[in-house]
């Protein structure tokens, strides 16, 4: 089936099975490979990409529901000004070690801020709790997303 | 070779369903789950699918003459969640349901249609006495979701039918909600209640107790709730044991995975006995 | 908001790519031909393996098995008792008995649910009773338990625990320039290059492993690999084309290697005085199907189990037990977790025993520089350990805390863990097991590069392992070059593993640079191969385990606080503050990524991962029903540093990556003591086991 999206600004147009997971869309036929797989059933939030910016588990979104809509991986956010306050923030505070988790942790942070410019440590919290990361303790990244909200997302 | 559906209108939608069986995919979330088969493979659907997010008319959150809130079967919990319309307790409930990611994509029907005892959205639906709409070439019928509901994964919908709509009668209660799982987010529920109490003149006006993870289906007893309404809150109060007890049978929890029978029941007493104490 | 300063760091070599998402993990490398693999894994625990039915197979697809072995069926991790596929006989549920290949992922796992091993049940054994490994020493006279007025003994247990790296296990092999190469998610590049080495019985520059981007480890890419590297090198023998096998989720937790569960028993000898003569502990572990590395994890859990107190008369023994169930292997702190989580609770309870102050029993015997360690080693180093516990105790409030919360139903606790972990491979281990030898040349422009075996796997250390060439050499950061392994430039400095790699490859790197600088001719090509020599006054021996066990110590406080819900049992962890000496801190942002993560992942192990076999498999099989901590789940964690540099370390580092494990669950498990009023013995500490404990009395 024919399947139309845009997806980091470009359209694109693809023959792939409506039940196709998003992730091997994404990663098998676009080849955008910094949107990862870590658990494939939607509890580790690694396949994070923004959907008409919010985020989903690409890993459970069947391909034909992205169509026509607006979808943002972390290969089209890192060309934004916002992308670069969050990462700088990552850096600040150490929010990325192993890495497998960090472009989805990022999306989601710019998702947040742009929802809720100043959120508390609750709410920072809460925006994260679909993203499981192994290495921080999240503390970093917590902080990360504090840092990037006092710098200001500039939307 | 299974066939994808992807219809724009509720009429097409019918159409293919009284024609052949089919899954019916929403929002993806459970079934997607359900039949993935491993990284880079396509789903293992074993008959036909047709995928509801298409068809806008099923795209609505809004509030009928009679005050009934109605929700059309592609709204997801974020819209709900960020719907002045809906009542404070479902987005209590909404919240605490899987991850923010998963909330935006999946939808308040695909909860219902997914029938699994842990459903989170049960308990409200019930509590409410919702409605379900089921539609099909033949016309619409409604049925209470909690008769809807048949066991685990087993619902009353016949194969030609579609579920289009949910009806939240409105609902002035006081309201108590524990959801007991194994992390604070992303938890799947191992044993829950909801309870709903209005008292006047110092008497009980309505009572309503459903209880969530703890048999085939959410557990809710009209004879037990009937028995005490009209009663005053100290008496209620003085009969908490009794009033327990009197749910002992209808407690039967399973010891899997997440966890024991044991605690499932020990919880859901204390959960009621919490309620209880909570009426005032 | 409170913000740490890192005024010690710098920026993480890695940051960038991680972030844009540009680095790239073995799942992202673009290899349109390779074939799949998949394992076929027996379904029964335990059993005579007396054929094994294959279907008539499609063009292109392969079944591998123990019959295509070309020299060696056996996966090289130390104790070498593992098949790389069974033959015969299986001995847990999961274990490959071949390997179907192909061009098709979804053919292959068709038609390896077709093949059918043809089994003789045996009688599997769950249960920790047969003993593979046994260790055992003393120290001064054990003769003297005799004279106890009084003795007290428990014993405790601790639950299997899985690593959830992020990315799952990964591995890609193919042939290039008459090499076998690999590149995989992994901790050791020269333990896959040995496995495929002794398999094939082929020759060092047949083998190349390059290391890509890889996602979490935390001992679970130490041993596992090798033997899917064992397998794949079978299987691309035969075929000759490209292979990939990457696992599942659902695959990796159920039979991949995960932390060993342990029953550690203690008894306190005690005179009529209250002074403890000695202590006497049994440490049993449960290493699964084959031993693997279970002996060193053992002696690892050993050496520590009397933690930070020092005791005239010990006595240790323990036993690794064959189980059929997956093997256990490596996870961060290696044995030591476990017999310090039953130690640090025990002097505890002794000191309710016997009715004296809890911290003042623990101060009495607390280790002091000069002291014999339990093996009849010497602690040389300065031991600042009362002075972390002083930090962290006002970092928490937690004098006026332990008062507060000893009322009654308060349903509030706070509680304080100290710990130790020994830096580097058990005593000799390093010299002559490892010899790590550190490459380190220099161009014509006066351009440096170095090479290590070291894995970044998240901890940071290519940032660090860099930063101390480039201060050592002081030399402009951007002179020195410092790439991710590759085998056939890379001499081996050893695994990623045992918090070896800044005390030790660290100290090579400093030295290598000290050396290259100490030779140094502008504009020449130079070139050293820096050799490990040890301290001289390590002497070790295994056999009798006496001596000094570990180069140098890392030392550690935990103060958790939490609140239990009497409705539900429910934990909620309330704050966590902590503090180490690791040495000196070469950058501190990288010792608090280490310790944040160190800590939340001990939390979890104390009271949130469950994981349990039920007839040799798994329960919890998905990362949905195993719950890792979420973001909600955790509090702020608080953490200081103190200085005290190691004289041997490169700039005074010790090791920090698995001592930030060490002390979680104690500490949690004290606070949960004085919330609910009872004892706890083992962990997880799930609400269904608070919920017995709270009901039932101790």
């Amino acid at each position: 089936m024919k399947i139309s999206f845009v997806i980091n600004n470009k359209k694109v147009s693809l023959d792939v099975e409506p039940s196709m997971r998003l992730l091997d869309v994404i990663r098998n036929e676009l080849h955008l490979t910094g949107t990862k797989e870590g658990c494939g059933e939607g509890e580790c939030g690694a396949c994070t990409v923004l959907i008409n910016e919010e985020p989903v588990n690409s890993c459970l979104y069947p391909a034909i529901n992205a169509a026509n809509k607006n979808i943002m991986t972390i290969e089209g956010f890192r060309e934004t000004n916002e992308y670069r306050v969050i990462a700088d923030a990552f850096a600040d505070r150490g929010g990325s070690q192993c890495g497998f988790c960090t472009p989805g942790m990022i999306l989601v942070t710019y998702s947040l801020l742009k929802k809720n410019p100043h959120p508390s440590e609750e709410e920072i919290r809460f925006a994260l709790s679909g993203n499981l990361c192994r290495c921080t303790g999240y503390q970093a990244i917590v902080d990360a997303v504090k840092v990037a909200a006092v710098k200001g997302i500039k939307l | 070779m299974i066939q994808h559906f992807v219809p724009t209108t509720l009429k097409e939608a019918l159409k293919i369903l009284d024609e052949r069986d089919c899954y019916i995919m929403a929002g993806g979330t459970d079934l997607m789950v359900q039949k993935h088969r491993g990284s880079g493979l396509l789903p293992n659907f074993d008959k036909d699918v047709l995928y509801v997010m298409n068809i806008k008319e099923l795209d609505y959150i809004k509030t009928d003459a009679e005050g009934n809130l109605r929700i059309g079967a592609m709204n997801r919990y974020c819209e709900l969640m960020n719907s002045s319309l809906v009542p404070d307790i479902f987005k209590t409930v909404f919240k605490e349901i899987a991850s923010p990611n998963i909330r935006n994509m999946a939808t308040l029907v695909g909860n219902i249609a997914n029938a699994s005892p842990a459903g989170d959205s049960l308990l409200p639906l019930n509590l409410f006495n919702a409605r379900v709409v089921l539609s099909s070439v033949k016309g619409n019928r409604e049925v209470l979701v909690e008769d809807f509901i048949q066991g685990v994964r087993k619902i009353d919908r016949q194969k030609n039918e579609l579920i289009t709509e949910v009806i939240i009668p409105n609902c002035d209660l006081n309201f108590y909600y524990r959801k007991v799982g194994s992390r604070k987010a992303e938890s799947i529920t191992k044993v829950s209640l909801m309870g709903g109490y209005k008292i006047e003149g110092g008497k009980i006006k309505d009572l309503r107790i459903v209880f969530g993870s703890i048999s085939v289906k959410v557990v809710r007893n009209h004879f037990i709730e009937e028995k005490y309404q009209g009663k005053s809150v100290n008496e209620l109060r003085a009969r908490i044991d009794d009033i327990i007890n009197e749910y002992d049978h209808e407690i039967k929890p399973i010891t899997d995975q997440r966890s024991t029978m044991e605690y499932r029941k020990k919880v859901a007493k204390n959960l009621l006995r919490d309620f209880l104490k909570h009426v005032k | 908001m409170k913000m740490k300063k890192f005024d010690t760091s710098v920026k993480k070599v890695d940051n960038e790519e991680k972030m844009s998402g540009r680095a790239i993990f073995t799942g992202d490398i673009q290899m349109d031909d390779a074939y799949f693999a998949i394992q076929v894994r027996s379904e029964k625990a335990h059993a005579k393996l007396k054929g094994i039915y294959v279907p008539k197979l499609p063009k292109d697809y392969y079944f591998i098995s123990a019959k295509d072995i070309v020299k060696e069926n056996v996966v090289n991790i130390i104790a070498s008792d593992w098949p790389v596929f069974a033959d015969k006989k299986v001995n847990y549920i999961g274990e490959a008995i071949g390997l179907i290949v192909g061009p098709d992922k979804g053919m292959c796992m068709y038609l390896a649910s077709l093949v059918k091993g043809e089994y003789e049940e045996l009688e599997p054994v769950f249960e920790m009773k047969n003993s593979y490994v046994h260790k055992e020493f003393t120290k001064g006279d054990v003769s003297k338990f005799k004279s106890a007025k009084k003795v007290f003994s428990e014993e405790f247990t601790t639950g299997y625990q899985e690593q959830v790296y992020l990315e799952p296990q990964a591995m890609l092999m193919y042939i290039q320039n008459d090499q076998i190469v690999v590149k995989a998610s992994m901790q050791c590049p020269f333990y896959i290059h040995k496995a495929i080495m002794r398999t094939l019985g082929c020759k060092e520059k047949d083998v190349r492993v390059i290391q890509p981007a890889v996602g979490g480890a935390f001992g679970g890419k130490e041993h596992y690999p090798s033997l899917m590297a064992a397998q794949l090198a079978t299987a691309i023998v035969k075929i000759k084309k490209p292979i990939k096998m990457f696992f599942d989720r659902k695959e990796d937790i159920t039979y991949t290697t995960k932390r060993h569960p342990s029953k550690t028993e203690i008894s306190a000898y005690v005179d009529a005085k209250n002074n403890i003569i000695g202590v006497k502990i049994h440490v049993g572990i449960d290493g699964g199907a084959y031993v693997g590395c279970s002996m060193v994890v053992l002696s690892r859990a050993l050496i520590a189990a009397t933690n930070t107190y020092t005791f005239e008369n010990v006595s240790v023994s323990g036993d690794a037990y064959c189980t059929n169930k997956v093997p256990s292997a490596a996870f961060r702190g290696f044995g030591s977790p476990q017999s310090i989580f039953a130690f640090e609770l025990f002097i505890n309870h002794l000191a309710d025993y016997l009715k004296v102050d809890r911290m003042e029993l623990r101060m009495k015997y607390l280790v002091k520089q000069g002291d014999i360690t339990s093996t009849s080693g010497l602690f040389r180093d300065p031991i600042i350990l009362k002075e972390l516990v002083d930090k962290a105790m006002e970092m928490s409030d937690y004098k006026h805390k332990v008062k507060l919360y000893s009322k009654e139903k308060s349903y509030r606790g706070i509680g304080l863990s100290m710990f130790l972990h020994g830096c580097g491979f058990t005593g000799s281990g390093e010299s002559d097991l490892i010899k790590a030898q550190l490459r380190i040349k220099k161009d014509k422009n006066d351009i440096v590069t170095f090479y290590t075996s070291q894995v970044d796997f998240g901890q940071g250390n290519r940032t660090t392992l860099k930063r101390i060439v480039v201060d050592t050499l002081g030399i402009p950061e951007d002179h020195v070059i410092y790439d991710a392994p590759d085998t056939n430039e890379t001499l081996s400095t050893g695994p990623t593993a045992a918090s070896r790699t800044i005390i030790i490859v660290g100290g090579l790197a400093a030295k290598a640079a000290q050396h290259l600088k100490s030779i140094w001719k502008d504009g020449e090509e130079q070139e050293i191969v820096e050799p490990y020599v040890g301290p001289a006054y390590i002497k070790w021996d295994e056999a009798t385990m006496q001596g000094d066990a570990y180069p140098g110590y890392a030392w550690g406080v935990n103060i958790v606080e939490v609140s239990v819900d009497p409705v539900t049992y429910e934990v909620n962890v309330e704050g966590c503050w902590s503090t180490y000496d690791v040495g000196h801190a070469i950058d501190e942002r990288i010792i608090m990524g280490q310790a944040d993560g160190g800590l939340a992942q001990a939390l979890g192990w104390a009271y949130l991962e469950k994981e349990v076999a039920e007839n040799g498999m798994f329960k919890q099989r998905t990362m949905s029903d195993y719950a890792i901590p979420t973001s909600m789940d955790l509090p702020v964690l608080e953490t200081e540093v103190l200085d005290n540099p190691f004289k041997y370390g490169a700039f005074g580092a010790k090791g920090a990556g698995e001592l930030t494990f060490v002390g979680g669950a104690p500490a949690f498990a004290l606070a949960l003591e004085q919330a609910i009023g009872k004892k706890v013995h083992d962990i997880p500490a799930t609400p269904e086991y608070i919920m017995e404990l709270m009901n039932h009395e101790n």
